[in-house]
Parts: structure tokens; C-alpha cells; sequence
């Protein structure tokens, strides 16, 4: 039996009729069984008697009275000497770059009082458009994280000896002296002043070699362009002119180089105009669900190791010669012959990228789009980027270095060569044939744990820098705060260590003097009209593009040669990098650990992904026997045998699994460590590249047992609903219901079926767009008309009057990233609650990203739904509260009073979008009682926010809730309020400009509008007119003021035919 | 209980009120004299100053109206020109006008009056004050109240009165009745017999609960609240010498107050703009003064500031104050060298410079001032000055009182929600004159065609939770 295609699910238990899943969608915070609340050792600490309660009402009587016969002393404590820029309780914004390796954004550092809180995007960066990533989001909380280096110091063995700058210098010094052999291993630097830096001592210490690699490697597409452009490069791709891309294995708008700048580029020919409906095409040949192959239209399934095999014959069909042919799935040769036509029609038009780390795909890429006429048009190497720099060989021969005693003196800057590559075991044991370690990282990582000395670089946010992502687009670093601890800009360090006359040792900010002279020599004279002053000012510096188009050299026998033959195993399994903590160079940030994975929204762990499949009747299938999500199974990798909780994936390519980078790290601090299982040393080495899939994997059949506190999002504050089927008397879901069984089917016609007869989402196809339309405009009508009854009458009055917020979410540009999810953390101090609390669906986050499945369950295609407060003007949570603590502002807020709450959670079971949360703990430690306050993971830990250091990025301007209140979003009352102030003092009426929320602006394709639906020339109110738009649950009268833009899609199902 | 002892209470009474509501109060009028007059007039009141001596003033001028002897300290110059004859002729006298204080209020006038001829006779200061006086101390508001609940517990004891009277009546009434009825043996009910009644004690105790309810419930409510709260400063800075005798505007320091969400305690820096010249205080001398400089490090004596003043030791740092000190003594004192008087009073300074400078936070005399802090708003509740000051063009006494007339700053409004709302009620938008308010259009059509006088705060929403918290 054959799915219907317009059906919506969440996973395989919304399909099918599962009476738990039922139970716990509806249950608004998770039942836990009495075994789990009395095997947990935390029971303990609650249980308590009469006695323990007469002690603590006495107490509290105690206290307050106490409380109230003394004022507390506070004192008001001005600047000695005020620095003329701040004015306390004023925002200052700067411009800075976030650079963290590879990924660099230029941001804009929100500083309040002289700290950073907040980064947003830079409109000013032509390539970004101010979009923003997670990681750069969360990167503020990493500038306070208090397991970071904090002085510079000597190891041996346990024992780290503290002590000056100026005597680390000159143990250092005397180790250089000698002539020795120093190597220096980083990941990418884009700096060109770190460069220089670099340069300087290379030239002082002659023996010295800069080794680069990337924890998630793109060697083999660098040195493609080597051989097919001459240079050593990532060329420039533009997603925003080909109508048709076809992405192998490349996670361009999660993981892949740049995801911010592609994700901009490619919203641009997604969003879809109802008058003329045009959009591009995007087919993504893999074999697990990457964010970006969610977001594709069509999807080809090829085994990880038949990668290879797929562009050859995509080569071949468009008449490549000399492509050697593979044996290839007969599903993916049609679709990819019939790809083959598409492509050649688009000539000049399309666009085909490859994200496997092997020399021959690299190449053969370059030649289907050479061969398309793509070079020069949506392929060129003007605009090259040095986001990737990393070359695995030099790894390889540097550990070889190492083992033959060959290395004295290893620099490691930011780079975790001990956790981070599949050679870390090698590294970590021949690391320690070198006499002198030297470590620049943050934190006392896996590698600077092993290190000798410690000279601790500043976080970005404290440093003078500068990059170049881009030829010609640079952007500078500027510090938003003075150092919080002792540590020294690592090229300042190199420059002290090569004497060189250029630092100004008795300067107060050498560095700051180097870098600028750096630019006034190099860089500033190439732009036209360009000071120093006015970059520092915009942050960036963008010269035009030069350059002349290189010469096309195919290289092809060399990649016959390089290409990767189909294994013919059973089961393959490819490794993938996390959207949030990446290859684990994030790991120890919260935020991004509890941002939930976009496609099986897990938390603080990774997951084997296993395929699933429906068996033509009633039941889903799983790969292993897996029944339950968390389930553990065996995964043999190359005769290492690990135990792992899987998850069941749709569009996981039967014969396949996956399972994500950068977890199990064992020296990450506080939150990274011992989370999840490290699977990098199970990555094997080809051709001199590192290989992110594995053709000899065996799995057991699941064990039944669910992995301890297994935390997964997507079913936590459900919008399904249950029914009641009339000819049995049962409860059933109705959703599931409507997709298996006929009797049904009349219900989910032109709807998603997740939640029947419920318009939670909307789909179709770009060909059937009119038709949609007018089906969505006729139900719109019926909903409108049954419910009209608006609950407040007097309303009306008001929100016509002054402003009406609202806001307008396009699913079509959203892609699922999670930035603003994580910005919204930022911006409203919304804390994390670790694993065992989101596994009882105690997550605090205000805007969550849903994501549904749609299409054919063997190929779904995927919808990622942003949802937070609809601020309903009938809102039904507003009329339970007993205390009037959430009500209704005249601008159409749905407001939240914290001190007015007393926890009765009636709101929260009586919101239809399930977006209020409720504090079970006092998370943020705001309070005093430690009963009340949470450890993220460990028991041992302290309260996360208990640590003052923790703290300094809270938000002035946002309440710090605590324990027993309810929370939700506010559309960012605060920034409404400061927006109406300014135009307030500035006597003009309120712009667009005046107020955008975070998720709104740390979107990196714009998918987010806020606005005042009064302001008739608004953005807001042109986009509200889009007749794609619909309103979630309009049918229950609610009257959301949240718009969604109906999702199209541009399926070809002649691809699959 | 007769009619004579009622009539005697009730003119006690009234007597009462009218003392509380007409009196001048001449402490009151202390704090004028000092903050308005004392510059120029001499505070004995019987030698002249820049300005004549006060003492005996409302006789000379007793000739003419008492509205003339207001005008007259209020605005003298109109007066000279105006031709008055006491003007003129007190004019050619002294050659130069007085500074015009046009806030002062005839009431203040009369206080300041009452405590000139106070001092002038010798009884201001001598005598016990007025109990009932010295209670309602300074505001018109607070006076007001006061007097107020004073008519309310008078016409309660009055009524208390009349009931016990009526009584009386009564018993003597319902004896005469007894006796009449030929129950010889009946007598008068005594007063210990109706106090001891089932009804009067139930209607006590109910009082008592209701009035110990009430009490608690309102204490309750203004836990945590500290009106009037005036703590001892790390200095003896006076807002009455700055903002009221030197005139200093208050966004002159408090600089945040137009654009920010806090006014901002000035920094050290910002009270040097003038301090780097005054070195000396016309009340504590060096001994306030020196404290700002041993924050920032300016050496008056050089006229500098100290270099890398931050990592001098606390010992360092008391060599050169002292001599700054010391050296002022013996100017002062005409002294060529520190006597023992000198040497004690050098340190005695120093000793307030240490106090107030140093606490358990902070052991270094260099740094930042550490003020305690006033007005404490609960963490929940976000207040934004610049939207009442700058938009809302509030004056700063409307909310902290008269600070320019207060030496020890106090907390001088309630700062409750409740005080916040009513205010929220009452106060109107300065509607037409923003070009924001634009987009209210309905009360712009409302306000044209006459439905609507003016637009409150609570119209545009400022009464709504998320205003203030959020």
C-alpha cells in the first residue's frame, strides 16, 4: 500500500496506533512509571515528614519576619573614572568577527555595562546579510565559561605550576633557541595578521612548519580546486543563481564551509510568490538525513561508499569521457540519468557541490560543472573562501614526525589533535616523544591536558584580529571586554617568543598597534576610500572582486584514479558533524549541547540513526528491532564493539546508518564532558583523506533497553490529538489513523495529516500550487465564518489603535538551523536544564523548532515549523489563570506576570500550541534555597548559573525567573519596549527598524517578520498579504497573531519513477 | 459624664486641628533659611551680612499687608520697581536686590519667618518642641495626611463621646422609668456594667480583629517598602548646597536620567569637573572633599593627578593626604607648623576617609565611592528613567521630593505599585506634541471632535503587567 502524499507525520508512532505514544503526546510534562521516580537516586532528597515541614514553616515564618525588620544594605557603586561611551543601562553595539577555526561570521557584539550578551548577525557583510549561526549565538557563553584556561602555567604530570607571562617567555624562548624543529598545529586560520604573526616566527625559527587540518575535513575538495584551478581553495559557490542544485553528501546549510552565507543564498530561490510561482530545484544524493537533505526536494539514496559511483555516472550521462563506470542502486542510475537531462537543461544555471572527502569526487564535480558551463558563472574562484584550510597529509606526516622523535617543540593552537582526528590515540602517544608541548587552547582539553606548557589565547570576544573568509571580504576582531583572566593573544605570544622588532613590548595594546599597522600597509590602501577607523566602525572591509578566471584543467585520470569503490557490504554507516557542537569543538557550551538535533531532536548525546520502513500494512519496521527511540543496541565498527542508543530515521537509506561527530569527549569541562560516545577513532584513512563513513559495520538487534535519561524533543509539547473511533469506542490518534486506514482518508484531503482536521502545517507541490490555494483561501473562509467570536470585544477598540504586533514566519525560507532558538536562550535568560530534565520534558526553551515529515514515507520530505507564543488574541490560557497573572495587552500581547504566578500550570494544559513552560526548578539559581536549585548533569556539579562568572551574560533587561512559575516568549517585550522608546525620544513614529526580535534577527535567511500589523507601509503588513499564508489551529478561533506561509515544494516524482 | 466635660473634649479638640493645620513649623523653616537665606543673611539674626539682619522683620514690616512682605522675599526686585515705599527705601539702603526665590510658597515664607523670630527671641531651640508639631515635620502631602487622620480619630472620640452621653441618658431615663414603675429597689446601670456586657465585649473583639486584620494586612503589603529611608552617605554630600544653593541641574550628574533606564550615580571623574577647583567645603572644610580625591587620586596640593594612583598602598596614599590636609590646617589656622590640635584633627580626617572609602568588599582607599543605594526597585520590576524624564517631561521632585532642600538625602515617594499606578491613572500623555503618539489614531479622531479631554497613560496601556515587568 502506497502512502498518501499529502500526509504529515512525526515520526513512525504517529503513523501507526501506539496507545503510550498517545498517552505521553497528550501528558503535558513526561509520566514518569513509579520504578523510574524510585530508582532515581534523587528521591532521597525530597522525601520528607511532618516534622521537616513544621521545621520549615517555622523557618519561613522565621525568615520573613526577620526579612522584614532590616533593609538590606545595596550598594550603588558609580565609575571612578567613566569612560565617555557607556552610559550604564545603555546597549553599545561592536562590530566584531566570530571566529572559532573554520567558521567565521562577521557579528555585531551586544555589550551592556562593558560585558557581552548578545552577538547578532552583521548586515553589513555583503556574503552573510547579517544572517547568524547557533554556534556564533551561543559563542558569548563561552567567553564566560569558567573551565577555561585561566593563567599561563607549567605541566608535568598532575602537577600545573602557575607563573608570569614573562618567565613562561623565557622557559619558551630557551627551548626555541637551539635550533629547534618546531611545529606549529592549528585548524584553519583566516587571519591574515595571525598569518603575518606566524610568518614572523617562521622566519625567526627556520626549523618551523604550520601544519593545518580541519576536524571535519574538506582536504579533498582543496585540493581539487588545486588541480583543476591551480589554487588551493574553496571556490566560490552562489546557490542564489542555479535553478537547480544538486548537492553530493554536501550539508551546505548545517555543517558544510559556509552555512550561513549558502543558507542566505539559497532562501532567496526558495521563498515562493502565489502570482508567480518559481523556484529553484535542490536534489540531494546521501544516504543519511542531513539538515540540508531535509530540506531538499528530492532526495537520491546512494550507500555511502556508491558515492563515488553516482557522480561517475552523473559524469558519464553528461558525456564526460574517460569516467571509470561503478557499480551503482538501480533507483539512484534512473534518477540519476534522468537528474543528467534536468542538469543539462539548467546549463550555466545549476550548481553541483560535493561534500566527500575524496580527491576523485572533488574533481569529477568540477568537471559535471565545468561541463555545464557552471565555472565562472555559479562556480568561480574571484570570491574564494579560506574557510577550510586543513590538510589531512600534513597531519598524517606530522604524527610520523612525532613518532620518529623527529618534533622538539609542538605548538597546538585551538586545535584538539588528541580528540579531534582519527589518529588522536597515534598523536596522544607520539606527542609524548616531544620535549616541549605548548598549547593555546581555552580550555585543558584532551590535547592541552597532555601539553608542557599552558599560554592561554583570549576568547575572540576579548582579542584584536582580523579575517579574510573571503578573498578580498575582510572583517576585523575588536574586543568587547577586557581579558577575564590572565591570558595572551596567541600571535602576540609567537611575536614575543621570535623577538620580533615589529610588537611594542611596552606598548599597552601591542597587539592592537600590530594588527593596525598590518592593515595600514596591506589592506587599507587596496580599498578605495577605507580607514582604519571606518572599517573598525562597520567591521568589515570589502574590496572588489579581482582576479582573473582561471584555467580549467579536468585532471580527470587522476580522479579514475582517486575514486572510491562501492563495498558491497551488508551495512554502511557515515558519520556526520552536529549542527550545534560540531566536531566537538563546541562541546562545552550548554546552549548548543540542549539546541535539539534538527532531524531526530535529540539532546545531550548522539544517536545511530537507523532506517525504517513501512511494511505495507499497519507497521513500521526498524532497522535492528528497534522498537523505542533511546533503545540501545551493539554497533560493531571494524571489530570495536560499542553499546549506543539508536533512533529510528525516516529517510535513513535502508543498508545504512549514521551516527554524528564530536561527542564522548573526556576533557571538555563541565557540560561537553562524558556526554555521548566518541566515534572518531573508528574513522579510517584513504588515499591520505579522512573518510567519514565505514563499510565494515555490524549492529545487534536492539537490547529493549532504553539508554538512562534518553532525551528527545519532538514528542515533548505535541500538538496531536487523539479521537475517538465510533465503531469500536477506542482511543486512537487520529493522525495516524487518517494515514493508514481508507475510512479516514477523506479527513486529511489537502492537509497535512499529522493532525487531522487541525491545521498545524501546510504543504504542496509547486505544480499544484493554485489548486492549494484555493482549497487553503475556501477552509480559511469556512474557519472564519463558524468562528468569528472574538472573547474580548472591547479589544478591537484598542488594537486598532497604537500598535498590533505580529509576525509572520515563511517555512519555505526556514531550514531548520536553530539559530534562533538559540539566540532566543540569549536574549530572554532562558536556562538549560541538562538531559535527565528534558528527558522529563522539562526544557525551558520559548521558540521551539518542529519538525514534521511529509511526502511518501520511503522518500519524505521534511518541514521544520518554528513555534512559540502565538499570542492568541483569544488566547485560551489567558481566562484559566486563577491570578490574573497572564492576560492581554491593548498592542496584542499575551503578557506573562513572573511575580503574579503561582504555578497552577492551568495555562500551559490549556495552550493549543503547548508553548508555555514551567520552571520545576529553580534553574537559573535565582534564589537562595539550594533545595530548589538544579545541577545540569552531575550531582556533584554546582547549579550551572550558581557560578557568578555564568551569570554575566544575563540580560539586564529580562526578568531572571525562579522555581515555580510559568514562562513562555514574549516576542521580545523588551526590545518592543526599548524600539517605542527610542522613536519616542526621538519624537518620529516607529520604523520596521525600530523593533526586531531575536529569532527575527539572528534568522540567516529572514524566514522571520516581526512587526506592527498597524504600520500599513511595514514589512510585516506586505508580507501578511502573501495569500500562501495560513494560521495554525485557525479552526479553534484562538486568533494567533502568527503567520505561516503555506510550505512548497519542487518534488519532481520523475526522478523516483 | 456631664455637659460641661463633652464641650470642654470638644473644644480640646478643635483646638488641636487648628494648631496642627495653621501653625508655621520653624524647623521647617530651618532648612529653608539654611538652604535659601544663610548665605547672605546672618544666621543670629541680629548682625548684619551681604544682607541685612532678619530679626524683628514682620514688625518693621507690620505697616503694610503681609502679601507684600511675601512678594517681597519671593521676587524684591518687582517690588523696587513697582515703587513700594518699604522697597525702595530698603533698596537705598543696601544697594542690591535679592535673589528672587520664586518656588517658596507662602507657607514656606511663614516658616521661615517663624524661625527667624525664633532665633531672633531666643525661644526657637530652647523650649521642648511641640510634640504634635515635631510629628508632621516637612511636605505639604504628609501634613496634609496627618491632619487629616487627626479630623478622622476626632470626630471617632466625639462620636465616642456623644454615645457614652446618650448613654447616660438613657440609663438615667430606664431608672427613672424602674423606679417609676414602682421598682423601688432598682438602680442606675453603672459604667463597669455596660463595659462588662455580652454585646459591648463581642463588638470590641470584632474591632480589635478587624483593626488587627487591617493593620497587618497593610504592614504586610509594605514589607520591603523603606519611604523615607536616609542612610548615612560614605560623604556628607548635600544636595542642598549643590542643587539648591549652587543650582545645579540635576542632569548635570545624574546625566543618565535623559537617555538611559538608570539616572547614573556620577562617577568620581564627573564630580572633579568642579572639585578640582573647590577644594574646601563651606561646612566640613577638607574633610568631605579630600574623600572625592582620595577616590581618583588627584593631589590638590600639586594640582594633579596622581600617576598609577590604582597600585599605590593605602599607607602611600595617607602620606600625601595628610599633607594636604595638615597643610589647609595650618593656612586655616594661621599656623607655621601641625600643632596638636592640628595633628589630632589631621586624623581624625583621615580616619572619616578610611571609614568611608573602605568596607569589607573593598580594603583600598583608591577606587570607585561606594554609595548606598536609595531607591531599590524589587528585581522584577524594569523602570526606565529617560521614558519619564525625557518623553513623559516629569519633573525629578515629582517622584524624590524637594531633593534640592535636602542635605541627607531621603527615599521621598513610596516607590509601591500602587503609588506607580495612580499615577499611571492621572497623568496625561503628552500626546499632541510626539509625532510617535501618531499612530493612536482613534484618540487623535476623539480628541478632535471633543469624546475625549486628554489621553492617560493607562489609555495607551500603562496599567499593563508587561509595561514594567517583563
Amino acid at each position: 500500500m502506497k502512502l498518501q502524499d499529502q500526509s504529515v507525520w512525526v515520526d513512525e508512532k504517529d503513523l501507526t496506533q501506539d496507545p503510550i505514544f498517545i498517552e505521553q503526546a497528550q501528558a503535558e510534562v513526561h509520566p514518569m512509571s513509579l520504578e523510574s521516580v524510585l530508582e532515581d537516586e534523587r528521591s532521597s532528597q525530597v522525601e520528607s515528614n511532618r516534622r521537616d515541614f513544621l521545621k520549615l514553616l517555622g523557618f519561613g515564618l522565621g525568615a520573613a519576619t526577620l526579612a522584614s525588620c532590616e533593609v538590606p544594605i545595596k550598594r550603588a557603586i558609580p565609575y571612578t573614572v567613566r569612560p565617555d561611551e557607556i552610559v550604564p543601562g545603555i546597549a553599545n553595539y561592536y562590530a566584531s568577527t566570530f571566529i572559532s577555526g573554520g567558521d567565521v561570521l562577521p557579528v555585531l557584539v551586544k555589550t551592556r555595562e562593558g560585558r557581552p550578551i548578545k552577538i547578532e548577525g552583521n548586515s553589513k557583510a555583503s556574503w552573510t546579510g547579517g544572517g547568524t549561526s547557533a554556534r556564533a549565538q551561543a559563542s558569548v557563553l563561552s567567553l564566560y565559561d569558567y573551565n577555561r584556561v585561566q593563567e599561563p602555567a607549567t605541566v608535568s604530570g598532575d602537577k600545573i605550576e602557575k607563573l608570569s607571562w614573562a618567565d613562561l617567555d623565557k622557559s619558551l624562548m630557551d627551548s626555541f633557541a637551539t635550533g629547534a624543529k618546531v611545529r606549529i598545529l592549528s585548524h584553519t586560520i583566516v587571519s591574515p595578521t595571525t598569518k603575518k604573526a606566524i610568518a614572523e616566527f617562521t622566519a625567526k625559527y627556520t626549523n618551523t612548519k604550520h601544519i593545518c587540518y580541519d576536524p571535519v575535513s574538506s582536504a579533498a575538495l582543496l585540493d581539487a580546486a588545486q588541480k583543476c584551478f591551480g589554487e588551493r581553495v574553496i571556490p566560490d559557490y552562489k546557490f542564489d543563481q542555479a535553478e537547480l542544485i544538486v548537492s553530493f553528501n554536501a550539508d551546505f546549510l548545517g555543517t558544510w564551509i559556509s552555512p550561513v552565507e549558502y543558507a542566505a543564498q539559497y532562501a532567496k530561490n526558495r521563498t515562493v510568490h502565489a502570482e508567480n510561482p518559481k523556484m529553484s530545484r535542490h536534489v540531494q544524493v546521501e544516504s543519511h538525513m542531513s539538515l540540508t537533505g531535509s530540506n531538499a526536494d528530492n532526495r537520491i539514496l546512494v550507500k555511502p561508499s556508491e558515492q563515488s559511483a553516482a557522480i561517475a555516472h552523473l559524469a558519464t550521462a553528461l558525456g564526460i569521457s574517460s569516467v571509470p563506470s561503478l557499480s551503482l542502486n538501480d533507483k539512484a542510475k534512473s534518477a540519476l540519468s534522468k537528474l543528467a537531462d534536468q542538469l543539462k537543461a539548467s546549463a550555466g544555471k545549476s550548481l553541483v557541490v560535493c561534500g566527500n572527502n575524496n580527491l576523485g569526487d572533488q574533481i569529477l564535480c568540477f568537471n559535471i560543472n565545468q561541463a555545464l558551463g557552471n565555472i565562472g558563472k555559479t562556480v568561480s574562484t574571484a570570491r574564494a573562501s579560506f574557510q577550510r584550510q586543513g590538510s589531512d597529509s600534513d597531519l598524517i606526516g606530522l604524527v610520523k614526525e612525532m613518532q620518529s622523535n623527529q618534533v622538539d617543540v609542538l605548538i597546538v593552537w585551538h586545535a584538539n589533535p588528541c580528540f579531534d582526528t582519527p589518529l588522536a590515540k597515534d598523536f596522544s602517544t607520539a606527542m609524548t616523544s616531544v620535549k616541549t608541548r605548548v598549547s593555546f587552547n581555552a580550555l585543558m582539553d584532551e590535547t592541552a591536558s597532555m601539553c608542557t606548557h599552558l599560554a592561554p589565547d583570549h576568547h575572540y570576544l576579548e582579542s584584536w584580529s582580523d579575517a579574510e573568509a573571503k578573498r578580498g571580504l575582510y572583517s576585523l576582531v575588536q574586543p568587547t571586554i577586557n581579558p577575564l583572566f590572565n591570558t595572551r593573544q596567541a600571535p602576540h605570544s609567537l611575536l614575543v617568543w621570535s623577538a620580533s622588532p615589529n610588537i611594542n613590548g611596552d606598548s599597552e595594546q601591542a597587539y592592537y598597534d600590530y594588527l593596525r599597522a598590518n592593515w595600514t600597509q596591506n589592506i587599507l590602501p587596496k580599498a578605495a576610500g577605507a580607514s582604519w577607523d571606518l572599517c573598525l566602525h562597520d567591521g568589515v572591509c570589502e574590496l572588489p572582486a579581482s582576479g582573473t578566471a582561471a584555467s580549467f584543467n579536468p585532471s580527470l585520470t587522476e580522479a579514475a584514479a582517486a575514486l572510491s569503490k562501492p563495498a558491497g557490504t551488508e551495512l554502511e554507516l557515515s558519520f556526520t558533524e552536529s549542527v550545534g557542537i560540531g566536531a566537538g569543538q563546541y562541546s562545552n557550551n550548554p546552549w548548543l549541547m540542549e539546541l535539539a538535533d534538527p532531524i531526530n531532536r535529540t539532546v545531550w548525546g548522539n544517536y545511530l540513526a537507523v532506517p525504517i520502513k513501512f511494511d505495507g500494512d499497519r507497521r513500521f519496521i526498524a532497522f535492528a528491532e528497534v522498537n523505542e527511540n533511546g533503545e540501545m543496541v551493539d554497533l560493531t565498527l571494524a571489530g570495536v564493539k560499542t553499546t549506543i542508543g539508536a533512533v529510528k530515521q525516516f529517510g535513513q537509506m535502508e543498508g545504512t546508518v549514521s551516527i554524528p561527530l564530536g561527542y564522548g569527549r573526556t576533557k571538555a569541562g563541565v557540560c561537553g564532558s562524558d556526554i555521548g560516545t566518541d566515534f572518531f577513532p573508528s574513522l579510517k584513512i584513504e588515499n591520505g583523506y579522512v573518510q567519514y563513513y565505514l563499510t565494515d559495520v555490524q549492529v545487534s538487534n536492539s537490547s529493549g533497553k532504553i539508554e538512562k535519561n534518553f532525551a528527545c524533543v519532538q514528542h515533548h509539547h505535541t500538538l496531536g490529538v487523539t479521537a475517538v473511533e465510533t465503531s469500536t469506542g477506542k482511543t486512537i490518534n487520529a493522525d495516524e489513523a487518517a494515514l493508514v486506514d481508507d475510512a479516514f482518508k477523506p479527513l486529511t484531503k489537502g492537509y497535512q495529516g499529522s493532525l487531522t482536521k487541525r491545521s498545524v502545517l501546510r504543504q504542496t507541490n509547486l505544480k499544484d500550487i493554485k489548486e492549494s490555494l484555493e482549497h487553503l483561501q475556501e477552509e480559511r473562509k469556512e474557519f472564519q465564518k463558524l468562528n468569528s467570536y472574538t472573547l474580548y470585544p472591547g479589544h478591537e477598540y484598542k488594537y486598532n489603535s497604537g500598535h498590533h504586533w505580529g509576525m509572520h514566519i515563511d517555512l519555505n525560507a526556514c531550514i531548520g538551523c536553530g539559530s534562533c532558538a538559540v539566540a532566543c536562550m540569549a536574549e530572554n535568560n532562558v536556562p538549560v536544564v541538562g538531559k535527565r530534565e528534558v528527558s522529563r520534558h522539562h526544557e525551558m526553551t520559548w521558540l521551539r523548532i518542529d519538525r514534521y515529515f511529509y511526502g511518501d514515507v520511503e522518500k519524505p520530505n521534511v518541514v521544520y515549523q518554528p513555534m512559540m507564543c502565538q499570542h492568541c488574541n483569544n488566547a485560551p490560557c489567558e481566562n484559566v489563570c486563577p491570578v490574573n497573572a497572564t492576560n492581554h495587552s491593548s498592542e496584542g500581547l499575551n503578557q506573562m506576570a513572573y511575580n503574579r504566578c503561582v504555578g497552577t500550570r492551568y495555562c500551559a494544559n490549556n495552550c493549543p500550541y503547548k508553548v508555555r513552560r514551567f520552571n520545576w526548578y529553580d534553574f537559573t539559581a535565582a534564589d537562595l534555597f539550594p533545595i530548589n536549585q538544579h545541577n545540569l548533569n552531575k550531582e556533584t556539579d554546582k547549579p550551572y548559573y550558581a557560578e557568578n562568572l555564568i551569570r554575566m551574560v544575563l540580560n539586564p533587561d529580562v526578568t531572571v525567573r525562579s522555581r515555580g512559575v510559568i514562562e513562555k516568549c514574549s516576542f521580545c517585550i523588551q526590545r518592543i519596549q526599548e524600539g517605542k522608546l527610542n522613536a519616542k525620544k526621538a519624537e518620529r513614529s516607529l520604523n520596521d527598524s525600530d523593533v526586531k526580535t531575536a529569532c527575527q534577527t539572528a534568522c540567516p535567511t529572514g524566514a522571520i517578520t516581526f512587526g506592527d500589523m498597524n504600520n500599513k507601509e511595514g514589512v510585516l503588513t506586505k508580507k501578511l498579504e502573501n495569500p500562501l499564508n495560513y494560521i495554525v489551529l485557525e479552526e479553534v478561533n484562538v486568533q494567533s497573531v502568527v503567520n505561516y506561509t503555506m510550505k512548497v515544494n519542487n518534488r519532481d516524482e520523475n526522478l523516483y519513477a | 459624664m456631664n455637659c460641661k466635660g463633652l464641650f470642654l473634649t470638644i473644644s480640646v479638640l478643635f483646638l488641636n486641628l487648628a494648631v496642627l493645620i495653621a501653625a508655621p513649623n520653624p524647623d521647617a523653616g530651618k532648612t529653608i533659611f539654611k538652604n535659601n537665606c544663610a548665605s547672605c543673611h546672618n544666621k543670629n539674626m541680629k548682625d548684619d551680612l551681604t544682607g541685612p539682619a532678619l530679626g524683628g522683620v514682620e514688625e518693621r514690616w507690620a505697616a503694610y499687608p503681609k502679601a507684600d512682605l511675601y512678594l517681597w522675599i519671593k521676587n524684591s526686585q518687582s517690588m523696587v520697581t513697582k515703587g513700594h515705599p518699604m522697597a525702595t527705601q530698603l533698596f537705598s539702603k543696601w544697594k542690591s536686590v535679592m535673589t528672587p526665590f520664586p518656588s517658596l510658597s507662602d507657607e514656606d515664607v511663614d516658616n521661615v519667618l517663624a524661625y527667624i523670630d525664633g532665633v531672633a527671641k531666643g525661644t526657637y531651640g530652647a523650649a521642648p518642641k511641640d510634640a504634635t508639631v515635631a510629628g508632621t515635620a516637612t511636605g505639604g502631602a504628609q501634613a496634609k495626611g496627618a491632619s487629616g487622620a487627626w479630623i478622622y480619630y476626632g470626630i471617632f472620640g466625639l462620636l465616642a463621646v456623644l454615645a457614652l452621653f446618650l448613654w447616660n441618658i438613657m440609663a438615667d431615663l430606664s431608672h427613672s422609668k424602674a423606679l417609676a414603675d414602682g421598682n423601688t429597689t432598682a438602680k442606675k446601670k453603672t459604667f463597669w456594667q455596660l463595659a462588662s456586657s455580652k454585646a459591648v465585649v463581642t463588638f470590641v473583639l470584632f474591632a480589635l480583629i478587624l483593626f488587627g486584620g487591617y493593620t497587618t494586612v497593610n504592614n504586610a503589603i509594605a514589607l520591603g517598602r523603606s519611604q523615607n529611608y536616609s542612610p548615612e552617605q560614605p560623604i556628607k554630600f548635600s544636595h542642598a548646597t549643590h542643587a539648591g544653593l549652587n543650582k545645579i541641574d540635576c542632569n548635570y550628574c545624574h546625566d543618565g536620567a535623559r537617555r538611559s533606564k538608570q539616572s547614573v550615580i556620577p562617577g568620581t571623574s564627573t564630580c572633579m569637573n568642579c572639585h578640582k577647583a573647590i577644594a574646601k567645603g563651606s561646612n566640613y572644610g577638607t574633610a568631605e572633599i579630600t574623600k572625592i580625591y582620595a577616590s581618583i587620586g588627584f593631589d590638590p596640593t600639586t594640582g594633579k593627578y596622581i600617576e598609577n594612583y590604582d597600585k599605590l598602598s593605602n599607607e602611600e596614599i595617607e602620606k600625601i593626604y595628610k599633607k594636604w590636609i595638615g597643610d589647609s590646617w595650618m593656612k586655616d589656622n594661621s599656623k607655621s607648623s601641625l600643632t596638636e590640635d592640628g595633628q589630632h584633627e589631621v586624623d581624625h580626617q583621615w580616619n572619616g576617609i578610611v571609614s568611608s572609602l573602605t568596607n569589607e568588599n573593598k580594603a583600598s582607599v583608591s577606587g570607585p565611592i561606594e554609595w548606598i543605594r536609595l531607591h531599590n526597585l524589587p528585581d522584577h520590576v524594569y523602570f526606565n528613567h529617560s521614558q519619564h524624564v525625557t518623553v513623559g517631561k516629569l519633573e525629578c521632585q515629582q517622584c524624590h521630593g524637594k531633593v534640592e532642600t535636602m542635605d541627607v538625602v531621603k527615599q521621598y515617594s513610596p516607590l509601591s505599585m500602587g503609588w506607580c499606578i495612580n499615577c499611571h491613572r492621572e497623568t496625561d500623555v503628552k500626546f499632541k506634541d510626539n509625532k510617535y503618539y501618531e499612530s493612536y489614531k482613534t484618540y487623535h479622531e476623539e480628541l478632535k471632535s471633543g469624546k475625549k479631554t486628554s489621553v492617560k497613560v493607562s489609555d495607551i496601556g500603562g496599567l499593563e503587567c508587561q509595561k514594567c515587568h517583563y
